[in-house]
């Protein structure tokens, strides 16, 4: 029932939320809800609510984790101005327990949305793009990369 | 340690997860209205770079006024807080000229100096006439009166170090005195917990930073070892110094640093001690004289001593005590010193009297009676919270008590209703504290009565009942014994 917080060394307030116990408990209960919610709005197979709901994860994590630069909050004076969400977590160390987690999510998602849609195709075609630019994107050989210069600073 | 309920840390998460969507979306829908509306600001660069105002406009904005309330009177035992109101959904506020009288349980007046004294006052008020409010000059130039003499050696007197040089703001001290005593190549290891003005002042001095797991002896031995080994970034070379930072009472947590194992590491490893004792000194130890006197460590064994009078001695600035060399190096050196204003005479007369009475030297055992109320008021106070079923952290004898909160709602809720059940406490939430841990944080007083501490239990059990944080089941009460029991021979 109650469980202990150590205090981290993460001086990185923006990030240091995510070391503490029952994240990965919220996020896929996060999950299960919207699936929920999905289904219960649009009244549609449960196939396409994992597909919408797939494809949802897909557009708020490569946003917030892939595309916003920097802190919400202007008291560490912009030393993050050029990382993203993901290279700041663990103070920018590869493949931790957080990262290999936050990988793995999106990949089972996946699998779960082409699962029960049976491998159909309109919905394969875009989940297979969401799960691919999701995992490349998390690659450590893609730490700090810019390519093309998209997201590049001025 | 904290111990936190699992459904909360879960809810907590969610909160602040719908309140950051709910802020994006706005966010969203204020973009797109702004785009049709012109403004003439074209060409010139946006002041915020990026999304780093997005906490204070979404979300610290929506309970602003649980913060930065204004006060009418001196921050004594109970104080008058201005009444305000808000036209347009807490952006911006307006003063009334109503007050209400509240319990002050926010102020750090740990020892009762920040009202009227019976010894103090006066003497201040005859500098004031004397000296006049400021000295209008910095310390090298016009700015060193014999107040500020004899309070450098009353500071070294209390304290218990050779020297001790003095200045007029005590967030100014930490960050303009650690990149006068560490530059680039050497090595500042702060514990990660320490206080914004030892963090600034690190990164403005140019040395690497490392951090050590909050009050983790062990840990800060196993930071030491692996850094003498691996030596400046790149070059591998051995570090040209090394400082440990620490603070005696940490602000947020209320609990008191592990000195004893921490001053016997930095021996072993040649390291340098930085203690910043803004919330210790005066208030704990048995003549007051800070967590050196509380946990028997020499003063000598640490290196330089950090202070502020705001907080038991109810006036302003900060002071460095050190070996004789240090000080005078840091007089010569330090930009607070030689370019700043030095501190008003009359707070300088302030803490010269607040220190005599605290030692006793004014006559009367005033100061012995402070240091055992605060103790007991603290002890008392915590104790019946932790009955009660709250979540406090902090040792015994720390006069700083945070109640853990939790859900970002909670802190508005906390705030709100112990201000309109006429008690005033501070809360504080993210970024000052991890996301998951907001807490209201209390300070005793000795100018706290057992009628006003018994008043607060009261009214923060009841607010406690209504937002649902008492986490921990409360102890039942002793059900009292009746006076005709049989005596056993």
């Amino acid at each position: 029932m109650y469980v202990r917080a150590l205090p981290t060394t993460d001086v990185n307030r923006n990030t240091e939320w995510f070391t503490y116990p029952g994240v990965w408990t919220t996020y896929i209960l996060i999950l299960f809800f919207s699936w929920l919610l999905v289904l219960s709005v649009f009244h549609c197979s449960p196939g396409i609510a994992w597909t919408i709901v797939h494809l949802a994860h897909f557009t708020v994590t490569y946003h917030s984790f892939h595309w916003k630069k920097g802190t919400p909050f202007g008291d560490d004076q912009g030393i993050y101005n050029r990382l993203t969400w993901w290279e700041q977590i663990d103070n920018g160390k590869q493949l931790t327990r957080n990262r290999k987690f936050l990988t793995v999510v999106p990949v089972v998602l996946y699998l779960i949305a082409s699962h029960t849609t049976d491998y159909q195709h309109p919905m394969l075609f875009l989940n297979t793009l969401a799960v691919f630019v999701m995992v490349v994107a998390k690659f450590p050989h893609m730490h700090k990369v810019r390519i093309f210069g998209i997201n590049g600073d001025q | 340690m904290i111990t936190i309920p699992y459904l909360t840390a879960v809810s907590t998460y969610f909160s602040y997860g719908l309140l950051f969507a709910f802020g994006q979306l706005r966010d969203f829908f204020r973009r797109f209205i702004d785009w049709w509306l012109t403004t003439n600001l074209h060409g010139y660069a946006p002041i915020c770079l990026g999304h780093e105002d997005f906490y204070i406009r979404r979300l610290y904005h929506r309970i602003q006024d649980c913060f930065e309330r204004p006060i009418s009177s001196a921050p004594d035992a109970w104080f008058d807080v201005v009444e305000r109101y808000s036209n347009d959904n807490n952006k911006t506020f307006k003063r009334t000229t109503k007050t209400s009288r509240c319990l002050n349980l926010g102020s750090y007046n740990y020892l009762g100096f920040g009202s009227f004294d019976e010894y103090c006052t006066p003497r201040v008020i005859e500098s004031l006439k004397k000296f006049s409010a400021s000295t209008c000059s910095s310390r090298v130039d016009a700015g060193t009166t014999s107040v500020h003499a004899e309070l450098e050696e009353c500071v070294t007197r209390f304290v218990g170090k050779p020297a001790a040089v003095v200045f007029g703001m005590g967030y100014a001290t930490n960050s303009a005195i650690i990149p006068v005593l560490i530059g680039k190549g050497g090595l500042i290891i702060s514990d990660s917990l320490n206080h914004s003005s030892i963090v600034n002042g690190a990164r403005g001095s140019g040395a690497t930073i490392r951090v050590f797991q909050h009050n983790t002896p062990s840990h800060l031995e196993r930071v030491l070892r692996e850094q003498i080994a691996e030596g400046q970034p790149r070059t591998h070379r051995p570090w040209k110094k090394i400082i440990v930072v620490v603070e005696g009472i940490y602000s947020m947590e209320g609990e008191i640093c592990h000195l004893p194992e921490v001053v016997a590491i930095c021996k072993k490893y040649k390291a340098y001690v930085y203690l910043d004792e803004a919330h210790s000194i005066g208030a704990i130890g048995k003549t007051g004289k800070g967590i050196c006197e509380l946990l028997g460590v020499d003063t000598a064994d640490v290196d330089v001593m950090m202070g502020t009078f705001t907080k038991s001695f109810g006036s302003c600035g900060g002071y460095i005590a050190g070996s004789k060399e240090l000080v005078q190096y840091l007089k010569h050196q330090c930009p607070a010193h030689l370019y700043a204003t030095s501190i008003p005479t009359p707070s300088a007369q302030q803490i010269i009297s607040a220190i005599k009475v605290i030692l006793g030297e004014d006559g009367s055992n005033r100061g012995a009676q402070k240091l055992a109320r605060i103790r007991e008021n603290s002890n008392f106070f915590r104790a019946e919270l932790q009955k009660m079923g709250f979540e406090v952290l902090g040792d015994n004898d720390s006069p700083v008590m945070p109640i853990m909160l939790y859900n970002p709602a909670k802190i508005p809720a906390f705030s709100r209703e112990c201000l309109r059940q006429k008690v005033a406490v501070v809360v504080v939430g993210f970024p000052a504290t991890p996301l998951l841990l907001a807490r209201a944080r209390i300070c005793i007083s000795a100018s706290h009565s057992r009628e006003d501490l018994i008043r607060a239990l009261k009214v923060i059990s009841k607010v406690g009942d209504l937002s649902g944080i008492k986490y921990f089941p409360a102890e039942p009460k002793k059900i009292e014994q009746t006076k005709n029991d049989i005596k056993l021979d």
